[in-house]
């Protein structure tokens, strides 16, 4: 019984969507009360209760293991807080951390802390608790099953250590620039130490996760909702965002509802506040019925392909260009997305802040793709692919299963390249079997890339090989001498304007040689939202933070 | 000195300890088979960014690098002493995970069992009592019509109609009564076509037979010939199918359970599947092989006693001695695992 439900389960999903459109027409009748226009109060109200409908809370609780997770992150950004925020601009500002200080080497950091911050068990969030978080982020703990926090720096991590009650002092090997960032990230949440020491299975249980954020965890049941309630004295929010004291709502209910048009059907109907990740094609008439929908961006890489120079066809950089080119990626914004998706303008979202305008290094051109693969020697054969030397100009793209609109965006681009002689292959796999066979496998001409980060010092650490752990997404190592160069500038950089200089010429020299072929920008996370809830606001890693909001009922 | 009865228990609790055995095997050979394991694809995501390194030190942890046959070894020991180990997935004991989802599939399953025993015996009743062209007609087309269409069909199209257009539950409150209900009929339709059909075959049959031309002919009416005649001998075949129904109903459960926001066995299998974790997969294969088993050992002692001419003394002879004699028509345990 269990071991066949996989494929069948898979299909039913699929036959669900497509048997929806038969059944909004048979219930036509159904389609619910309409949305009441806010009564005008522009004053935010006390109380209220909303209820957040999401795809899955993902898999575990423990802390390190689920904060980065697209689903769990919305949990933890209401129950824990963070030394620094991070706003849609990627601009950094104090949150239980006041202030920050660097030597001139970037090796060093001096955090100073809020005065007075409690866990919601009563004890401090001081210097010591924050000197646990930062080691569990940098080390996870391997022998009790507990990985390190993606994306910390931790290859440079040397330690922490108290000053004082309110002082942290960070040392890190080589320059890391990126730290102070990472503070922000949706990883770095800080937890109780006591919490901390607890054994893998006992962190699993949310109930004993302490936290010193605006909410607390009420109940909670796995697989199914999380309820979680107001922290009355809770007086330390972002000051980023304008608000001291506690949150304006009683309560938020985090419940999971698998099928999408039942969580935006909940919305429409009135018995739920918050639908999350609605299908872009939903979005124009949920807005049209007066809905309020959110598409904000994270800071990070664009969607894109990373392509390898050591597979077939890509070890040409005129194969790599022509592909680049062959791209029409206005027609992908306009056949799979709305108008709130934006074009990429480099290999990085427009939002991170030293992201500058590539768009004329990858732009859609035909004619030059065609022109690049003739001088190349790719001959058009009888069938309208391209062969040179018995070679067929063939490659396979492998949709991610993470992102849902991969598969469309993979049929269109097959079919543009199609035009000037690429033969493109599509396979789509399961999470689990595209994380066996596509991440890190190193023999895919082509890897779809969608990541979030808060600073570009990760940056480095994919393109090149140049230290132990470093991604190597081209498959270029170091063999590229400018891109070395480029790379170490930008992870050995001690001042992030001068950083950001080298950075414009590194996307330039990227997107030239065509080792990432951006797509659009990405946007990860969709909300659809009762229009009577006010002031949410959307960090830089796009997560809606109900802290500010108010319910006008 | 053993009872027939005593005989008859004994043997069938073997049958079911080693059928429940095989099967927590058999799962464990099929999912190790596949590629992958829960802890590695979670590490693998793209959002993480952990070296081969990190994943390789934390496999090691959970012991996923040991050889297959130390792994199995290992969860048949915990297993034997009623230890379901940890999920790999959730890092929850296995135990809580399914304490925790088992009521919500059992109060579903039970609603929905009897929503399909009250739907079928209506629907049988019917093509009876009613003249021909509604209860020839109408209602002798129901059941296929039921079977044909698929179960999240009606689910979608209950909660468009009731939860978002009525009002009358919440997705939300999963749980709630009317929420409960609507999901039992969801799920029970289907099922109670298949009851519903055996019983209209068995009362045709029982209904051609002679003492009910006998008790027509003294002018009983319809009703009470169903009520009085019908009933009790086309309900035999019928149980027999219940408990088969039974299997059905934890299948059926998942999709229902997806579609209504339910958090229950379904729901937990599909999620172990997705990411192959296999200490609860094993647990709840177990699970599913023990009620199937109790439910068919049950159904095994109540047929006796619903019709003497199936006697224990008889149904055990038969088999032990005289194979040329009339076998019950009730099947074995092993004949029905087999079969599913």
């Amino acid at each position: 019984m269990t071991t066949r439900t996989r494929h069948p389960l898979q299909r039913a999903a699929l036959t669900v969507t497509t048997a929806l459109a038969t059944i909004a027409l048979i219930a036509g009748c159904a389609s619910g009360i309409a949305p009441q226009a806010s009564t005008g109060s522009d004053e935010p109200q006390e109380g209220g209760d909303i209820t957040f409908l999401i795809d899955s809370l993902g898999a575990t609780w423990i802390p390190n293991s689920s904060s980065i997770s697209s689903y769990q992150g919305h949990v933890w950004g209401h129950v824990t807080d963070k030394l620094i925020y991070v706003d849609g601009e990627g601009e950094l500002s104090p949150w239980v951390a006041e202030s920050w200080e660097q030597n001139d080497a970037a090796t060093e950091f001096t955090i100073h802390l809020k005065a007075g911050v409690t866990f919601s068990d009563g004890t401090p969030l001081d210097a010591a608790a924050v000197v646990a978080n930062i080691d569990i982020w940098a080390k996870g703990a391997p022998d009790k099953g507990i990985a390190r926090i993606g994306l910390f720096p931790s290859a440079n991590y040397v330690g922490a250590e108290a000053v004082d009650d309110t002082t942290v002092k960070v040392t890190f090997s080589k320059a890391t620039l990126s730290f102070i960032p990472t503070l922000a990230y949706h990883g770095s949440i800080l937890i109780s130490p006591e919490t901390l020491a607890l054994p893998a299975e006992e962190q699993a249980d949310l109930s004993n996760d302490i936290g010193s954020g605006p909410f607390v965890v009420e109940s909670w049941k796995e697989g199914d909702s999380v309820v979680l309630k107001k922290r009355d004295d809770y007086d330390w929010g972002p000051e980023a965002l304008d608000h001291t004291g506690p949150a304006y709502l009683d309560s938020i209910t985090y419940k999971i509802v698998a099928e999408p048009t039942l969580r935006t059907g909940s919305v429409q109907s009135g018995q739920a506040d918050v639908a999350y990740n609605a299908s872009p094609q939903e979005l124009d008439a949920l807005k049209d019925e007066g809905f309020f929908v959110s598409v904000p961006r994270y800071l990070g890489f664009v969607n894109g392909y990373a392509l390898n120079v050591t597979a077939a066809p890509f070890g040409e950089e005129a194969v790599r260009q022509a592909f680049s080119h062959g791209i029409d990626r206005d027609e992908i914004l306009s056949t799979v997305y709305t108008e709130d998706w934006h074009a990429a303008e480099s290999f990085v979202q427009s939002n991170v802040p030293e992201a500058t305008d590539h768009t004329d290094a990858f732009a859609y051109d035909p004619e030059e793709s065609a022109q690049l693969l003739d001088d190349a020697g790719w001959v058009e054969g009888a069938d309208g692919v391209r062969e040179k030397d018995g070679q067929r100009l063939a490659l396979t793209l492998y949709a991610n299963p993470y992102l849902a609109t991969s598969k469309a965006i993979d049929e269109l681009v097959a079919q543009q390249l199609a035009e000037i002689g690429f033969k493109v292959d599509i396979e789509a796999y399961d999470v689990v079997t595209y994380g066996e066979k596509v991440i890190n496998n190193k023999t895919l001409a082509a890897t779809e890339i969608t990541r979030s980060f808060v600073d570009i010092g990760t940056i480095p650490g994919v393109l090149t090989a140049s230290n132990p752990g470093d991604e190597d997404w081209f498959k270029v190592g170091t063999s590229d001498a400018t891109l070395n160069d480029l790379s170490a500038q930008v992870a050995s950089a001690t001042d992030r304007d001068s950083r950001a200089a080298v950075f414009d010429d590194l996307q330039q020299y990227v997107l030239e040689k065509g080792y990432f072929v951006p797509i659009t920008q990405i946007v990860q996370r969709v909300y659809v939202q009762t229009p009577d809830l006010h002031d949410v606001t959307y960090n830089g890693l796009a997560y809606a933070n109900y802290y500010t909001a108010w319910a006008d009922r | 000195m053993k009872s027939p009865y005593a005989r008859f228990a004994l043997s069938r609790t073997a049958q079911a300890v080693v059928v429940v055995l095989l099967a927590y095997v058999f799962t464990f050979i099929v999912i190790s088979v596949l590629p992958g394991d829960p802890v590695s694809s979670t590490l693998k995501s793209p959002d993480s960014g952990f070296t081969q390194d990190d994943i390789d030190r934390i496999i090691a942890y959970y012991g996923l690098d040991e050889p297959l046959l130390t792994q199995l070894w290992t969860a048949l020991t915990r297993f034997l002493i009623g230890d379901f180990g940890i999920s790999l997935r959730s890092n929850l004991p296995v135990s809580q995970l399914i304490a925790e989802a088992l009521p919500s599939t059992l109060i579903l399953a039970t609603t929905a069992l009897i929503v399909a025993i009250i739907l079928a015996a209506l629907i049988a009743w019917g093509t009876q009592v009613l003249p021909g062209e509604y209860g020839q007609g109408l209602l002798r087309a129901l059941p296929s019509l039921f079977l044909s269409v698929p179960n999240f069909v009606i689910g979608l199209l209950l909660i468009q109609v009731f939860a978002f257009g009525l009002g009358l539950f919440r997705i939300i409150d999963a749980e709630s009564p009317w929420s409960t209900f609507f999901a039992a009929v969801a799920l029970g339709i289907p099922v109670s076509a298949q009851l519903a059909e055996v019983l209209i075959a068995n009362l045709d049959h029982e209904s051609r037979q002679e003492y009910v031309a006998v008790a027509r002919s003294q002018g009983l009416r319809r009703t009470r010939l169903f009520a009085r005649h019908l009933v009790k001998p086309s309900a035999l075949p019928t149980i027999t199918v219940l408990a088969l129904i039974v299997g059905e109903l934890l299948g059926g459960s998942l999709i229902t359970e997806t579609i209504f926001g339910r958090t229950g066995i379904g729901t937990l299998v599909q999620r172990a599947v997705a990411s192959q974790d296999l200490p609860v997969l094993q647990a709840v294969v177990s699970l599913a092989a023990v009620v199937f088993v109790v439910v068919n050992l049950i159904a095994d002692l109540a047929y006796p006693l619903l019709d003497p001419r199936v006697s224990l003394e008889h149904s055990l002879r038969s088999r032990d001695s005289d194979p040329t004699t009339e076998q019950p028509i009730r099947t074995t345990l092993q004949e029905e695992v087999s079969v599913i």
